[in-house]
């Protein structure tokens, strides 16, 4: 085996590192050619960041739970039951509007901490915990909101999702590119992200060489519950109610951006940007479909088929010399 | 929080559509031996909550034992539900169905143990296995919805469809009835027609993604009203509300709220409450022997802004 | 005149035209035990996959009995007559004895293909009379999880000479074994001679060699330098072709003043497997310890690590009790573990040879948890200079490297949290001639800088000659302790076997 980061390149080895920015760039080209009136006009460029933004923070914070080896199955139905609880501290004049921003994150972290707990001191798969809070929480949502959606919310909290900076760019992608932001810095700069490498990498050798597994590993969950407080906030404000149905299939998408960022399933392995990539990368190609107008059926199709290749091509460029 | 302000609303909101042709017979009651179960297909929206809770109402009104299953969408459940109803010795069930084919083998079973059925909301493919069918229908309400968009965009323009899930009754239905209307008017074209699933996100992701490609739209007719919000936030957005015309259909307390504030131009009842309390009573008058039709519909109520204010007290 | 039994001709091959066999001919004679020798890295595991099927030669020609011979998988390989016994062994643990050796092919009742019923009966008769054939003292119907590493080989031996194997390849088959069990695996291999089998052996073991094979070839970057009866080698040949270059002072062995006692275990247990072990280690000492694999060695450094939790006992950092609950405690009391595998607790395989050294002292390079990357670059050079680890760069993944600088990866980690005490267990395992030499003297600079060190070896040439002391473990306690005046290879046998008087003492 000869698997390399850096040096000396072969074509394998270009691929790898720049693959999935190949592969962003071809599929933006082609709806650029295609749809070039509609597709490339920068009010559209922006609303595409705008609608990866959700995912991309939820993308993020799955990256750090897979990253460490595990995965957050949790992340969608905290974002719906926090988004009620934000809609509900949100109706005009009767809370404070920083509690409806702080308790989703608050709530999104605890969460968290207790998935993580359950992970690390209590030594259940990842999988089976955060499953059970998936149906857990969902719950939490259905019975917080009486089971409908609630509405009525301040137009302060519509603000802050759906406010434009200078009129012109809305605020929902700079959240995403600050969250993306500190993740990356986290995850490349920190010994906290040092460590969700090495425990990710080997969590045996990394108890060894004395990290404290259990904690770290609890952090990372909170920073995925804490996220996806966040995102339930933000769709919440974006759109303007808490729905105890949001967030559906939301851990899915943000699972598949993680993956087609290239980021292994079996942890250990995976660059900061790749999530934030695959994040835009799905966001271009709904976007894409619905404005060439591509029947739904289609667009599932071609949805799955784009993950199945890039998994695939992520496996093949690593098995390659 | 503000929920219980909520389903205050929607009591009240039963309350003021008793006009509709429930002959209220005093002596109606039910027999303290009797038991009865309503199958809901979920307890998750809106719809089924106001729904649940009308036939809970009216259960109480004639004394009636009931007891609610949630099937959680399963239809693999709630089969086994009906089973359970039949074990149990009920005296009928009235059920929302899941899904309208599959439930045929499970209801006819019933109905041989001489359990009364009366089937809610959505109708099932095999009206054999039923007593009575209490419900709206859907090609009704889209006409309805339709005919107010063609009439408020003047009978030209480009429309857009978001649909429910493709495939679901209400989703077919509906659409039919937009069909329908538009045969009327040849110079309105449809230029999308996509599904958003019922949900707000999804809707709203997809109106943006419509208003980029730079096709005039003259308004957005939604299969529901969750649906339809996500519209409005995106016209919203984008500043052009009161350019496109937006209609939704359910009558959900948030899209009466949208109708009153002038962001949403109309929504259809399809009188929810109603069909609850007219399927209880339904029920029990078939339990206590009287005759009742095979097919009770109830019919739509188009809400504007004229006339919201009646359905939100 | 009878053509060999098999014979590999002019086999090349390259990944990423980078030569890594070229030219390489292999004769091996019917009921011969060829042994194939080289450092890591020098083409052996490749030419084995070759004949094996499980890589495809660039140039070349295999002949089996005069045939010519190309197989496409190992399946192939095996329909032929070959079998591999791997390094690590993969059985299915919850399987019994018969069903693995039948694994696979299994006897059926009735019905073919995965539709048959097996037959359980015939399956454990069958592997019966293979067991009588060679005299294994093994029950075809006990669980493989409960056999020992040693017992599975035999397993896996019995399952190639099942497939009619007219050459078994085994890889490095006595790295994970004790020398009482390397002693029924060359009876095993006697046997199998005797019935006109061929063996190709592949280890770094040179006594065994010696003692085993009839023919010695040695490879080196890919070539094969040395092919001849094993009376044409000496041990000096055999590593001067191995390493191309004379290596004197096998293990070398400098006088260190002994100063004051930094680590001291008194009465320490973990459940039945360490039971009250007390020792103590001063610094500038070399302290041994041998037993039998099992004996609970690794385990109870282990426990002394905070890896396990202790049951009873006490430890001593010079002479002041301290609570070592976990190796976070371990390491800030001076402490260093170099685990018995690598691969399982030594590395983190998907990370780079940097990230690897700095991994236990990563909390020291940092500034307000921000690792301060300069610092960090720095470290990593120093000891990949330090310990000759050769690797293209730092960045480079500690997986593409061989095992034994992989291993020196792992020294480099320990060496950078400034331990006063480095335990080192079963450190040379695995690797080859020249990385060996470089670990040993580390050891030895290591002791003379006044670091207390600890080496765990199963090799008792190996830890002769580096311990100033040895202790003898067997069933989890202490059975013996020699000075390095006292100690022979018996008298430490005697000790590390489990029936000897001294444990009842």
């Amino acid at each position: 085996m000869s698997e390399r980061r850096r040096g000396t390149y072969g074509r394998g080895q270009f691929f790898q590192d720049f693959g999935l920015i190949l592969i962003f760039l071809a599929v933006v080209g082609v709806l650029v050619v295609l749809s070039p009136d509609a597709f490339a006009r920068p009010a559209n460029l922006i609303g595409i960041i705008k609608q990866a933004s959700i995912n991309g923070v939820l993308a993020m914070g799955m990256t750090f739970v897979i990253i460490s080896g595990g995965i957050d199955l949790s992340v969608g139905s905290i974002v719906a039951f926090t988004g009620v609880v934000a809609a509900s501290f949100a109706h005009p004049d009767e809370y404070p509007l920083a509690l409806a921003i702080v308790a989703p994150m608050l709530l999104g972290a605890l969460i968290g901490a207790v998935n993580g707990a359950s992970v690390a001191y209590g030594g259940i798969p990842s999988f089976i915990v955060t499953l059970a809070s998936m149906i857990v929480f969902r719950g939490a949502a259905l019975i917080t909101s009486d089971g409908s959606p609630v509405f009525g919310v301040s137009d302060a909290f519509e603000e802050i999702a759906g406010g434009f900076v200078a009129g012109y760019l809305p605020y929902l992608p700079i959240y995403f590119i600050v969250v993306a932001g500190l993740s990356a810095f986290v995850l490349k700069a920190t010994v906290f992200g040092r460590r969700v490498y090495a425990i990710g990498g080997n969590a045996t050798a990394a108890a060894v060489s004395g990290i404290n597994v259990k904690a770290t590993l609890t952090g990372v969950y909170m920073i995925s519950g804490a996220l996806a407080g966040l995102a339930g906030l933000l769709l919440a404000s974006r759109t303007v109610s808490g729905s105890p149905t949001a967030g559906e299939g939301y851990e899915l998408n943000a699972i598949a951006a993680v993956i087609i960022g290239g980021v292994s399933m079996t942890g250990g392995v995976g660059r900061w940007y790749g999530p934030v990539i695959g994040a835009l990368l799905i966001a271009v190609i709904g976007n894409g479909l619905d404005i060439l107008n591509v029947s739904s059926y289609y667009q599932l199709v071609i949805q799955g088929l784009i993950i199945y290749f890039a998994v695939l091509a992520d496996i093949k460029g690593k098995a390659g010399r | 929080m503000k929920k219980t302000l909520v389903c205050l609303a929607a009591m009240t909101l039963g309350a003021t559509l008793s006009w509709a042709p429930s002959v209220l017979s005093a002596e109606l009651k039910a027999k303290p031996e009797q038991k009865y179960a309503l199958l809901m297909s979920h307890m998750d929206n809106e719809f089924t909550i106001q729904l649940s809770g009308a036939v809970k109402d009216k259960a109480k009104e004639l004394d009636a034992k009931l007891t609610v299953f949630d099937a959680r969408n399963e239809i693999a459940k709630q089969i086994s539900q009906v089973e359970t109803a039949v074990t149990q010795g009920y005296t009928g069930i009235l059920i929302e169905p899941v899904a309208v084919d599959g439930l045929g083998p499970a209801l006819g079973a019933a109905k041989k143990a001489g359990i009364g059925v009366i089937n809610l909301n959505q109708k099932v493919s095999d009206t054999s296995v039923i007593d009575s069918y209490v419900g709206a229908n859907p090609v009704e309400g889209g006409q309805i919805e339709m005919e107010f968009i063609a009439k408020a965009i003047g009978g030209k323009g480009n429309v857009a469809f978001l649909l429910g899930p493709l495939g679901s009754d209400a989703q077919i239905g509906r659409t039919q009835g937009y069909e329908n209307v538009l045969k009327n008017y040849p110079d309105i074209k449809v230029v999308y027609k996509q599904t958003a699933n019922w949900r707000t996100d999804q809707a709203l992701k997809l109106t943006e993604n419509w208003l980029q490609t730079g096709t005039e739209l003259a308004a957005v007719v939604s299969n529901n009203d969750d649906m339809a919000l996500g519209a409005v936030k995106a016209a919203k957005d984008a500043q052009l509300i009161g350019k496109i015309k937006i209609a939704g259909l359910d009558a959900a307390p948030n899209a009466l709220a949208a109708v009153k504030n002038g962001t949403m131009d109309a929504t259809v009842s399809q009188n929810t409450i109603e069909q609850g309390l007219m399927g209880m009573e339904a029920l029990v008058k078939l339990a206590n022997g009287e005759k009742i039709e095979p097919v009770i519909t109830v019919p739509h109520a188009l809400i504007t802004k004229e006339n919201v204010a009646k359905f939100m007290k | 005149m009878m053509p060999p039994l098999l014979e590999m001709r002019g086999i090349a091959k390259s990944f990423n035209r980078n030569p890594v066999l070229d030219n390489v001919n292999l004769t091996v004679g019917r009921g011969e035990v060829h042994a194939l020798m080289g450092e890591n890295g020098a083409g052996k595991s490749t030419l084995m996959k070759i004949l094996m099927g499980m890589l495809p030669a660039d140039a070349g020609e295999i002949r089996l009995e005069g045939q010519l011979f190309s197989p496409h998988n190992p399946r192939d390989a095996m329909n032929h007559g070959l079998a591999m016994i791997h390094q690590e062994l993969n059985p299915v643990l919850d399987m019994e004895v018969a069903e693995n050796v039948f694994l696979g092919r299994e006897i059926r009742r009735f019905g073919r293909g995965p539709f048959g019923v097996v037959n359980l009966g015939a399956m454990r008769q069958g592997c019966q009379e293979l067991f009588d054939r060679f005299a294994i003292p093994l029950s075809p119907s006990a669980r493989m999880r409960d056999l020992s590493v040693a017992q599975m080989q035999l397993v896996e031996i019995v399952k190639a000479i099942s497939l009619s194997s007219k050459v078994v390849i085994m890889d490095e088959p006595t790295s994970a074994i004790t020398e009482r069990e390397v002693a029924i695996l060359f009876r095993q291999i006697d046997a199998l001679r005797a019935h006109g089998v061929s063996i190709i052996y592949i280890s770094h073991k040179l006594d065994e060699i010696f003692q085993i094979a009839d023919r010695i070839s040695v490879m080196r970057d890919g070539v094969l330098v040395a092919s001849d009866a094993t009376s044409a080698f000496d041990r000096k040949t055999v590593i001067r072709h191995m390493v191309g270059r004379e290596i004197t002072n096998y293990i070398p062995k400098e006088t260190v003043p002994i100063g004051d006692v930094v680590l001291e275990v008194r009465h320490l247990s973990w459940g039945q497997r360490v039971r009250d072990v007390s020792f103590s280690v001063r610094a500038g000492e070399i302290l041994g310890i041998a037993g039998l694999v099992g004996a609970g060695r690794s385990e109870t450094v282990e426990t002394l690590f905070g890896i396990r939790p202790a049951t009873s006992g006490e430890i001593l950092i010079r002479g002041r009790p301290q609570p070592i609950h976990s190796p976070g405690a371990a390491i800030a009391h001076g402490l260093a573990l170099v685990t018995e595998d690598r691969k399982m607790t030594g590395l983190n395989l998907l990370g780079t040879v940097e990230e690897n050294i700095s991994l236990a002292a990563i909390g020291r390079l940092a500034r307000y948890g921000v690792i301060r990357k300069g610092q960090e670059h720095a470290l990593a050079e120093d000891n990949i200079a330090r310990l000759r680890i050769k690797t293209w760069s730092r960045d480079a993944l500690v997986s593409s490297l061989s095992g034994g600088n992989q291993q020196k990866v792992v020294l480099a980690k320990w060496l950078v949290t400034q331990p006063d005490v480095i335990i080192l267990d079963e450190p040379t395992r695995g690797i080859d001639v020249g990385a060996k030499r470089d670990i040993y003297l580390l050891i030895g600079e290591l002791a003379s800088q006044g670091k207390a060190v600890i080496v765990i070896s199963s090799e008792l040439i190996e830890i002769m000659g580096l311990a100033d002391r040895i202790l003898v473990m067997a069933e989890g306690q202490i059975t013996g302790e020699l000075g390095r005046d006292t100690f022979t290879q018996e008298r430490i046998m005697e000790f590390a076997t489990p029936t000897n008087e001294v444990r009842h003492v």
